[in-house]
């Protein structure tokens, strides 16, 4: 019996233990890997983690090697969530968290233990409008902006397009909830007309219904806010293979390869995106990386990551506290721009005393509140892919 | 040897609590108390729930795969008892969603009443389904009406502003209505059709939950929930806090510069008020728990448990004996249902954030069978035992996953492309990992590790 | 859609597009995983809560096998090469099967155990069956559809009829359709009048009897599990075929499928089918809107204004289970009476 406990009781340790060395810094990366948006963490993950095998890399980042410790915050379940963070906390010893993903388990993280721990989180993709009334300490980041400020920009667009009326299918998720109900209030608003607006569950068996539904109301085209990846795919077919619309508008969860191969030319979609250039630079920083850079948030997933480790070493120290004190500096600037790909001379300037303001992958602003501030590019198919027509501050 | 098994033979409970509490104590003293006492609140809750299962399974054969809808139940419960009402909203389109539900209500009377009647079933059906278009039409224009406040913020009617312990017992209701009603209709038939039943409702709950915005919000979630206990920020700033804090590390504190001292101290309170805040939990979970088990040992050892017993153990004879066996596991599904909603009030509480689209089955009804089975179906203890390994697995099997692909790492060379495949999916082993240990206990040790006393299987 | 004339032709060319074509494909996939666990009911006496996982792992070999296939140069143009994989892929999945049941249902079988208690082992190899999955395959959505997509589309359609609405017919419809109806009739070709099947209908029915007359009972469940192997294969490929294939998604197709069973009565394998596509029709009728079919079909004057949608698509999912409700309260043995097991 007492050899069993020991071996039980070593494995918890090493298994905890394993990743960490004490001359190095950890960064906590917390992430659903599992659960609904499982399909698109791959890209993420590897986004975030290019930030960091390029500061280890250059060797200019002064407080030791860095150490990614992953937790599966199964992207909806807030008990889940908040373990692994606490574990990431008072175990791994991170400095900050990249993370977490879905904004209901965001808003559960930075309440149980953002603000009573004291440590900066910075989340690639919780977009819900209602985590900027969120109590938050100043704790909390998001590289993506709020969809308070998306579906107004979508609905100008569409407007400026003469486009008057469509359907509206948005996911069954807060993301697509929180951006359908901020464009219909802002394109009605605006003049516009919405036939129908109806949900569709990710990861479902059959689409047919929904564009049936959304057809019936008489327009011909359709915005879908959701994720190109698993329910916006399934209504694209549908409608394809219906011939139930022509003409699309897309969220940024649909701004993907797998969408612009499945539609015609002249649909479009935004993105936050400061200019092409970036876009540009960006994804062939990623392909350089081996990580497809195309993947929905894999660029604000590196800017998280990159943010963290570029306040750290303004800080100079892994110190929470002063991390959060550098975050806003870094992001905001003024000062040399940081460009990604480009992270070894970010470093080098900061421990040089330069200031600089990162612009990252995306372009990286932050508003008051933590909440990236970017503009968007309107992007429309053009010749089978996406195509930056214009920015939208 | 026999010795030994002789010993655990008859000390099974208190051994594997032991086993139990000494490997939470070993994390506690590594790693932090803090992600301890996370655990342990984590698992009472866990164990409250298996409790209310193990009372279905173990005392009548009822198998409830609709765990997930009585515990969603609870978390709508404490978003309507404890938020603020939002005025505006009810003054937008209160009165005509009352008018609305109430429409609907007199329709499904009237259906009813007709039925029972014996009047033509054409005539009825022309009825209801006029009843439903009408509901319908001011059921959407009233919804339309409250969504529209605020959408970003609020589009919901809010709570009644009550505190939120109230929620705890409203969520045993709400779930214990629920389930006379399922119980009602699926109790009669036995079998595997309660199952179906029972996953399909829970399912049409959560449905629900999700998609009527004016209701609880809906996909949005409803952030920022009533505490029952202080806020970690303000019990930092409390000096008696800051006091005992510095009181209980007083060697070490007293040789540092004045600067450190203050750094040092800063530390301690907030990692002592995370805990404190975290034991008050523990204290509530810990009564409501004991306090069920107590309870359902005091039913059992009753007329009514020995009526139940009885039932269970030979349902053929009790129904010979003109016991009303459908009355009776009724009685057990709602009551166990009643419990698991009161759990699910209480998650959502703990959490702080109600969030539907957590509502998975994997996570809220496998799990807990899980549990329940592990344990040992039919004995309380061995809920509460099984609701406390398995919730620790859930919790560290990601972090082991990743350990053992280490610790193959250091056996393969660097960029091997079958090891970083494997670093990608580990993390989907974890329900290989559940389901095998689901199946191994069930055909290796069918009573789970506490199994029932007396019971024949 | 401004003329005020009736216009019967283009209504229902309407109708057939959006509902009728694509509800006979939902159908006809539900109706093969509802046979299977129709099957699985009637002579192994227990709900498979692993069948929509079992698809999901009966599609992860066609997707390995058609990969393996291309990059070999291996197809017929014009077929989809998961056509031509198929019965290698069930090959490989009733030995999955198989090894499930010599592992794990068999001991049950012996110690005659409650039906309840199969059910509850059968969730334990969902679990580790779609945990299988995910780690060989990923969790991402895939799509392993080649040759022609379309055997019409809409805008032929719609040329060679000069019709306002379009029908559109994809290859992986006519083939899920067609495939479904001959798989069916085989089925029930086998269990009418092989000797056989013949067998496995006593067993099911009496299982005592059967023994009696010196039906093997081993040899039953291997030949159900044959049969469920090639039911669950093919209907996740031709499911995949037609909306693609990722883990979870085939996972929640279980519940219309039990829908269906029990709906259509449970053990009947006619009502497994009715149930299939009574579920698949009802999903898609009540969540359509008929505003531009009646507005085809009345006069202007008469044009609604409103949607014409009796149920929000949002709840499309629950309408089966509210099908399952409403049949469990009136007529609980299902449509074609089925059977419920009395433990023994």
């Amino acid at each position: 019996m007492k050899g069993y406990l020991k071996t039980t009781a070593g494995f918890v340790l090493s298994a905890t233990m394993a990743s960490v060395s004490h001359a190095d810094v950890t960064i906590g990366e917390l992430q659903g890997f599992t659960g609904p948006l499982e399909s698109m963490i791959g890209a993420m993950s590897g986004g975030a983690n290019l930030a960091v095998t390029e500061a280890n890399a250059s060797g200019k980042y002064l407080q030791g090697t860095i150490n990614v410790v992953q937790g599966d915050s199964v992207c909806i379940d807030p008990a889940v969530a908040i373990a692994q963070a606490e574990k990431m906390i008072n175990d791994d010893n991170v400095m900050a968290i990249m993370g977490p993903n879905c904004s209901g388990n965001t808003g559960a993280v930075i309440t149980n233990v953002l603000v009573p721990n004291g440590i900066v989180s910075i989340s690639p993709s919780a977009t819900s409008p209602a985590l900027t009334t969120l109590e938050d300490g100043g704790w909390f980041f998001r590289t993506a902006p709020s969809d308070a400020r998306q579906g107004p920009v979508l609905a100008s667009i569409a407007m400026s397009r003469g486009q008057t009326d469509m359907a509206v299918t948005h996911s069954n998720s807060d993301y697509g909830k929180g951006l359908a109900d901020a464009f219909v209030t802002a394109y009605e608003a605006m003049g516009g007309t919405v036939t129908v607006m109806a949900g569709h569950d990710d990861d479902k068996a059959d689409y047919s219904a929904d564009v049936a539904a959304l057809s019936a109301g008489g327009s011909a085209t359709l915005a879908i806010l959701g994720y190109a990846d698993t329910g916006g795919r399934g209504i694209i077919a549908a409608s394809e293979d219906t011939g139930a619309f022509s003409d699309y508008v897309f969220g940024d969860g649909m701004i993907s390869a797998v969408t612009e191969a499945a539609v015609g030319d002249g649909s479009w979609g935004t993105l936050p995106s400061p200019d092409a250039a970036l876009g540009a630079n960006w994804l062939a920083v990623a392909a350089a990386g081996g990580v497809d850079g195309s993947g929905v948030y894999s660029a604000e997933s590196y800017d998280a990551m990159a943010l963290i480790i570029l306040a750290s070493q303004a800080a100079g120290s892994s110190d929470r506290a002063a991390i959060q004190a550098e975050v806003m500096g870094i992001a905001n600037g003024p000062g040399m721009e940081c460009h990604a790909g480009k992270l070894a001379d970010c470093l080098k300037w900061i421990s040089g005393g330069l200031v600089v303001d990162y612009v990252g992958a995306t372009g990286v602003e932050f508003d008051a509140g933590g909440t990236a501030n970017g503009s968007y590019a309107e992007r429309e198919v053009i010749g089978g892919a996406f195509t930056n027509v214009k920015i939208h501050k | 040897m026999n010795n030994l098994k002789n010993v655990w033979q008859s000390y099974r409970a208190v051994i594997s609590f032991a086993l139990m509490g000494l490997v939470l104590l070993f994390v506690g003293f590594n790693q932090s108390w803090a992600l301890v006492i996370g655990i342990i609140n984590m698992s009472l809750i866990s164990a409250i729930m298996a409790l209310g299962v193990n009372i279905q399974w173990g005392y009548a054969g009822l198998f409830n795969v609709g765990i997930m809808g009585f515990a969603a139940l609870g978390g709508v419960s404490v978003v309507l008892i404890s938020q603020q009402p939002v005025i505006e909203a009810i003054d937008a389109g209160g009165i005509k969603m009352l008018l609305a539900l109430a429409l609907g209500a007199v329709t499904i009377a009237a259906g009813v009443l007709l039925n029972r009647r014996g009047i033509n079933k054409w005539l009825i059906s022309l009825v209801v389904v006029i009843g439903y278009l009408l509901t319908r039409y001011y059921f959407s224009e009233a919804s339309d009406l409250i969504e529209k406040v605020d959408p970003a913020i609020t589009g919901y009617l809010g709570g009644f502003g009550l505190p939120v312990m109230l929620s705890w017992v409203v969520g045993g209701l709400a779930a214990a209505g629920a389930a006379w009603w399922i119980g009602k209709i699926t109790l009669s038939l036995r079998s595997d059709y309660l199952a179906i039943a029972t996953l399909g409702i829970s399912e049409i709950i959560i449905y629900v939950i999700k998609n009527e915005d004016w209701f609880v919000r809906g996909l949005k979630n409803v952030y920022g929930l009533q505490r029952p206990v202080p806020y970690e920020v303000d019990m930092q700033k409390s000096e008696w806090l800051q006091n005992i804090v510095a009181w209980i590390h007083r060697s070490e504190l007293q040789f540092l510069t004045q600067s450190e001292q203050i750094d040092k101290l800063g530390d301690y309170v907030r990692e002592a008020s995370v805990v404190f805040v975290k034991l008050s939990y523990s204290g509530l979970f810990l009564v409501i728990l004991v306090a069920f088990i107590v309870l359902s040992n005091l039913a059992l050892n009753s007329p009514w448990g020995r009526k139940v017993r009885a039932i269970r153990d030979n349902e053929v004879a009790a129904s010979a004996m003109g016991k009303n066996i459908t009355r009776q596991h009724l009685q057990i599904f709602v009551i166990g249902s009643a419990i698991v909603g009161i759990a699910g009030a209480l998650l959502v509480t703990y959490d702080g954030i109600f969030i539907p689209t957590a509502y998975q089955p994997l996570r809220f009804t496998f799990l807990i069978w899980v549990m329940v089975i592990v344990g040992g179906s039919g004995n309380n203890l061995g809920s509460v035992l099984g609701a406390f390994i398995m919730w620790f697995i859930w919790i560290q099997s990601g972090p082991i996953g990743l350990w053992v692909v280490e610790m193959l790492g250091n056996y393969i060379q660097e960029g091997n492309t079958s090891l970083e495949f494997i670093e990608d999916r580990v993390h989907y082993l974890r329900l290989v990992f559940m389901g095998s240990i689901m199946l191994l206990i069930m055909r290796f040790s069918p009573g789970g590790i506490l199994p029932e006393k007396n019971k024949e299987l | 859609m401004t003329s005020d004339s009736i216009d019967i032709i283009n209504a229902f060319a309407l109708l057939t597009n959006f509902v009728i074509l694509p509800a006979l494909s939902y159908g006809s996939q539900l109706a093969l995983g509802a046979l299977a666990v129709t099957l699985v009911y009637s002579v192994l006496r227990f709900s498979n809560f692993a069948q929509g996982d079992s698809m999901a792992f009966g599609t992860m070999i066609v997707i390995l096998l058609t990969g393996f296939m291309i990059s070999r140069g291996w197809t017929i143009s014009g077929i989809p090469t998961a056509l031509l994989v198929i019965p290698i892929a069930i090959v490989f999945t009733s030995m999955y099967l198989l090894t499930m049941d010599r592992l794990i249902y068999r001991h049950y079988r012996k110690i005659k155990a409650k039906s309840i208690t199969i059910v509850m082992s059968s969730i334990g190899v969902m679990f580790v069956t779609g945990g299988i999955v995910r780690f060989v395959l990923g969790a991402t959505a895939q799509k392993f559809e080649d040759g022609e997509r379309f055997i019409f589309s809409v805008r032929e359609f719609k040329a060679y009829t000069g019709l306002e609405q379009g029908i559109a017919l994809k290859t992986s419809q006519f083939l899920t359709i067609t495939i479904a109806f001959l798989l069916v009739a085989f089925v029930f070709y086998f269990l009418q009048k092989t000797k056989t099947g013949k067998a496995m209908r006593a067993y099911s029915d009496n299982k005592e009897l059967a023994l009696l007359s010196g039906i093997d009972p081993d040899k039953m469940v291997q030949i159900t599990w044959l049969l469920v192997a090639a039911l669950t294969t093919i209907a996740g490929a031709l499911y995949g075929l037609d909306k693609g294939f990722a883990p979870q998604q085939y996972h929640l197709l279980l519940l219309p499928i039990f829908a269906s069973v029990i709906v259509g009565g449970i053990g009947s394998p006619i009502g497994a089918i009715a149930g299939a596509f009574l579920v698949a029709f009802s999903e898609i009728l009540l969540t359509y809107a008929y505003k531009k079919f009646l507005i085809y079909l009345l006069p202007l004057s008469m044009h609604p204004s409103s949607l014409v949608q009796l149920i929000g698509t949002e709840y499309k999912y629950a309408i089966s289970f509210v099908i399952l409700v409403i049949v469990l309260l009136i007529k609980p043995t299902g449509l074609f009476k089925g059977k419920v097991i009395v433990d023994e």
